[in-house]
């Protein structure tokens, strides 16, 4: 496998996300793989950014580790990305702006292009040197410019001839000037890709299984879904901006009751807002989704930096017991599939279902060649359509698998109360005049039961519940969750390199587990724990449902993603 | 429109006799029974108090959701099914305190639903502490010496936020709040009716006397378009120290509801609305080509 990562550096305004955008399509269109990961701080203007994009020839599941080439836009480029520079990296810097004395030289061959004067001559627009850049890059994979061009002309064709022409006159005045030259060659296998990040995956998911309705405040790492369902309204979503939180998971508590699909989404902070209407929704057993993208905590912490520390809060968010679910995709592509699967889950078991997903994961880019579109499907469990005639609506009847028949609003002869007070199978309060009285204790323990018991039904009936393992027979397993999976799963082949074998155990329904099923995958397994956040609390989880203690630990709490190529080093430490 | 539909479920109130939740059961009843609307779809979402236990005194659909939350979890269920009738009942806690918040939004927001506040200045299913519409002085559980917050002004706020039907009733007059109750009904928007009302357990500054000699119906001939005058008539109880307090219309202004003007929504129901085809996945995921 040959990969390269590029990043494009400088500061915010300079256009560093459409750069990397244009780089990602360039590639995406020669049937290359991508992975785009951007690093950016919680400021409008100003600051440090950068987006690195990682090309190759097969299938990438991280950013990857350091930067082979570099385009400084600017003196901080220099300054902030000299120390992750590859060895044999290439820098490509504007002389006018850029001084590159404090490179290593042993390690980085520096090559001027004077992006802002070519920008100056073909278009008069300072801000097209990044598609002067761009084209530079090209030359350096090994791509050819021709596709490029038409690119520019589907992208800026709205804007008149005259831009076109300036950014195609850019690019091919990057891609041949003097020193530029073709350092490795990637090909591409022609075939098209989809390229989308975690959250886009999750709304077309969650879109394709029938969800009708999206309320959230904006959060980062979240708002990307907010963004896919305010803008494709006219696919028949709907999409309401709450006030808060607690408006938005209310309001998709009220939409479940009324009969649609629905989600929110926020990042941790807004869950703490959301997680008194969790119950809510266990207790009137409203199916819903809830969205959780995870950043660096506690508290407001590093916005636009991830983190899995909310994976112990999710599961026990809120007062009291009901069952719940709680599913963290490890992938972009498993982002569409759970983003369908989860609304299914909520529906089949009238369940709250959170769906954590990580601020890197989120908004990392990657390049899926195809969903299983057949392996979508809407099931809306058990929904009473019209009355029998026989009597009042029971609701919350006491059924043998713990789930009770559902009517929507507007169905004749089936009125019936959802309360978030304790109640009878009719929906009845037994929490004011009976509290307390016989009656009522021996139907709060059945109505208990009954919900609770939604567990066990879910464990018997569904086979998810149970972590996946990567390479069986490997001598080692990383076991992780999340985005984290597709660095562990690199860093196992990079450590096949190595001569070494090791395999990965990714959890991505974490709750309810199959305590016996997980407990016979990880028996005799030599298992690592990887995840990103201090306590350990995926291996807490593990050892609380199957006793299997996790010596060894490669944790992050830095804010930033694991490289397959750095979890690989520390395995190879913790190993010898 | 009178009709034979029995809206009631028979189920025995838990409020003190003598209560003004009384009055609002009766209010909200008989304005059903005027109207006649389908049982089925009428949707009557509470929150958490004494009057959050309306839903169960009726047959019709209900929620009993959180304290505070019933305007987002009634505004949801409006959005998803457009054909519902949707009546939210809360107390002055439960709307003017915690949820005070929601009120706000939902007055902009413009979402065709009916907002009953029963306010009894106080709250009751605590045992008796401040509301946010006690009065300054008022001698509580939670203000041993006297309230030394100034009060709410709901109809105020309603105002200023931008709500499009504000009305004030007295639960000591059930024929009278009900015609305000079926008018808020009837309005396209999203209607609130302050309902003026007393706890006989724990407040014993604003009782039942206390508001009767008290209350008077906006007179015949005051016009509920103009803003200006709106807010002179919410101003009026404070104003005259609360010898005066006006009941009746307050504003009204015709405004497009949150559905009409959502691409979405316009199209009819939510819960109506198709899923999508594979097809149809298949080419919105050609936007990622």
């Amino acid at each position: 496998m040959a990969s390269v990562s590029v990043r494009i550096a400088g500061a915010n305004g300079d256009g560093i996300e459409s750069s990397g955008a244009l780089l990602i399509e360039a590639a995406a269109k020669n049937g290359l793989h991508v992975f785009g990961y951007r690093g950016y701080q919680s400021i409008v203007g100003g600051g440090h950014v950068w987006y690195q994009v990682r090309i190759g020839d097969s299938d990438l599941h991280s950013h990857g580790r350091g930067i082979d080439i570099l385009v400084a836009l600017n003196q901080d480029a220099i300054l902030h990305q000299k120390n992750s520079l590859n060895n044999n990296s290439i820098v490509i810097y504007d002389p006018s702006k850029v001084n590159v004395d404090a490179l290593d030289t042993s390690k980085s061959r520096a090559v001027k292009l004077p992006m802002l004067d070519i920008a100056m001559e073909v278009s008069g627009n300072p801000i097209i040197r990044n598609v002067v850049a761009i084209g530079a890059v090209l030359k350096f994979i090994g791509m050819d410019i021709g596709e490029f061009d038409e690119i520019i002309k589907t992208r800026f064709g709205k804007k008149g001839d005259k831009v076109v022409d300036g950014n195609i006159q850019a690019a091919a005045r990057g891609y041949n000037y003097e020193g530029v030259e073709t350092a490795c060659k990637l090909s591409g296998d022609g075939k098209h890709r989809y390229v989308l990040d975690g959250n886009v995956a999750l709304s077309y998911g969650a879109y394709a299984a029938g969800c009708k309705f999206y309320a959230a405040y904006p959060m980062t790492p979240a708002s990307g879904i907010m963004t896919w369902f305010a803008s494709n309204e006219s696919k028949g979503v709907f999409f309401k901006q709450a006030e808060d939180e607690i408006s938005a998971i209310n309001m998709t508590i009220g939409a479940s009751v009324a009969g649609v699909r629905a989600m929110c989404g926020t990042s941790g902070g807004g869950f703490s807002l959301m997680v008194e209407a969790l119950g809510l929704s266990g207790m009137l057993e409203a199916p819903i989704v809830v969205v959780n993208s995870q950043r660096t905590g506690p508290s407001t912490g590093f916005p636009t930096k991830t983190e899995q520390a909310d994976l112990l809060f999710a599961m026990h968010a809120s007062q009291g017991e009901f069952p719940r679910i709680v599913v963290a995709p490890s992938s972009v592509k498993e982002s569409f599939r759970i983003g369908a699967e989860a609304l299914n889950l909520a529906e089949r078991y009238q369940v709250p279902v959170i769906i954590l997903m990580d601020q890197y994961l989120s908004e990392c880019v990657d390049s899926v060649e195809q969903f299983d579109l057949d392996k979508v499907s809407i099931d809306r469990g058990k929904i009473v359509k019209a009355s029998n005639g026989t009597g009042k609506f029971k609701r919350y009847e006491l059924t043998g698998d713990g789930i009770s028949p559902r009517a929507f609003p507007g169905t004749k002869g089936l009125e019936h109360i959802a309360p978030s007070d304790e109640h009878n199978e009719y929906g009845e309060l037994m929490s004011d005049m009976l509290a307390g009285l016989d009656e009522s204790i021996e139907m709060r323990k059945k109505m208990h039961e009954k919900r609770m018991k939604k567990i066990d039904t879910m464990l018997k009936n569904e086979t998810v519940f149970v972590p996946k393992v990567i390479n069986e027979g490997a001598e080692y397993f990383f076991v992780t969750f999340g985005s984290t999976t597709g660095s562990a799963i690199e860093a196992t082949e990079i450590l096949k390199g190595k001569g070494r074998s090791f395999g990965v155990v990714s959890f991505e329904y974490i709750m309810p587990l199959d305590k016996e099923r997980t407990l016979k995958l990880l028996e005799g397994k030599k298992l690592i724990d990887v995840e990103a956040n201090y306590t350990r609390q995926l291996a807490q989880v593990i050892k609380q449902s199957t006793g299997i203690e996790i010596k060894d630990s490669i944790l992050r709490y830095d804010g930033e993603a694991f490289t397959g190529d750095e979890i690989a080093e520390r395995a190879l430490l913790l190993t010898n | 429109m009178a009709n034979n539909i029995n809206y009631t479920s028979g189920a025995k109130p838990v409020w003190c006799p003598g209560c003004g939740d009384y009055g609002v059961f009766a209010g909200l009843n008989s304005a059903l029974t005027q109207l006649g609307i389908d049982k089925e779809k009428v949707l009557i979402v509470s929150g958490i108090g004494c009057s959050s236990a309306m839903p169960h005194v009726f047959s019709t659909y209900g929620i009993h959701s959180l304290h505070g939350r019933l305007i987002p979890v009634a505004t949801g269920a409006k959005l998803a099914n457009d054909d519902l009738t949707v009546i939210g009942v809360g107390g002055d806690g439960d709307g003017y305190g915690i949820g005070v918040g929601h009120l706000i939004h939902a007055a902009r927001r413009n979402v065709d639903m009916t907002y009953i506040v029963i306010d009894n200045q106080i709250y009751g299913l605590t045992t008796g502490q401040a509301s946010p519409t006690s009065l300054l002085g008022a001698k509580t559980k939670s203000t041993p010496l006297g309230s030394i917050e100034t009060p709410e002004n709901p109809v105020g706020v309603a105002l200023a936020a931008g709500a499009s039907y504000v009305a004030r009733g007295f639960a000591g007059d059930p024929v009278h709040l009900a015609g305000l109750i079926k008018e808020g009904i009837l309005h396209k928007g999203f209607a609130i009716i302050d309902v003026l009302s007393n706890c006989v357990t724990f407040n014993n500054l604003n009782t039942g006397d206390w508001y009767k000699q008290r209350v008077y119906k906006i007179e015949e001939g005051y016009d509920p378009t103009d803003m200006s005058k709106a807010v002179e008539k919410a101003l009026e109880a404070e104003r005259s120290n609360w010898s005066k307090i006006p009941i009746g219309l307050f504003y009204k202004k015709e405004r497009p509801t949150y559905s009409e003007q959502d691409i979405t929504l316009k199209k009819g129901p939510l819960v109506n609305q198709p899923d999508p085809t594979k097809q149809q996945v298949l080419e919105a995921l050609d936007d990622l080509r």
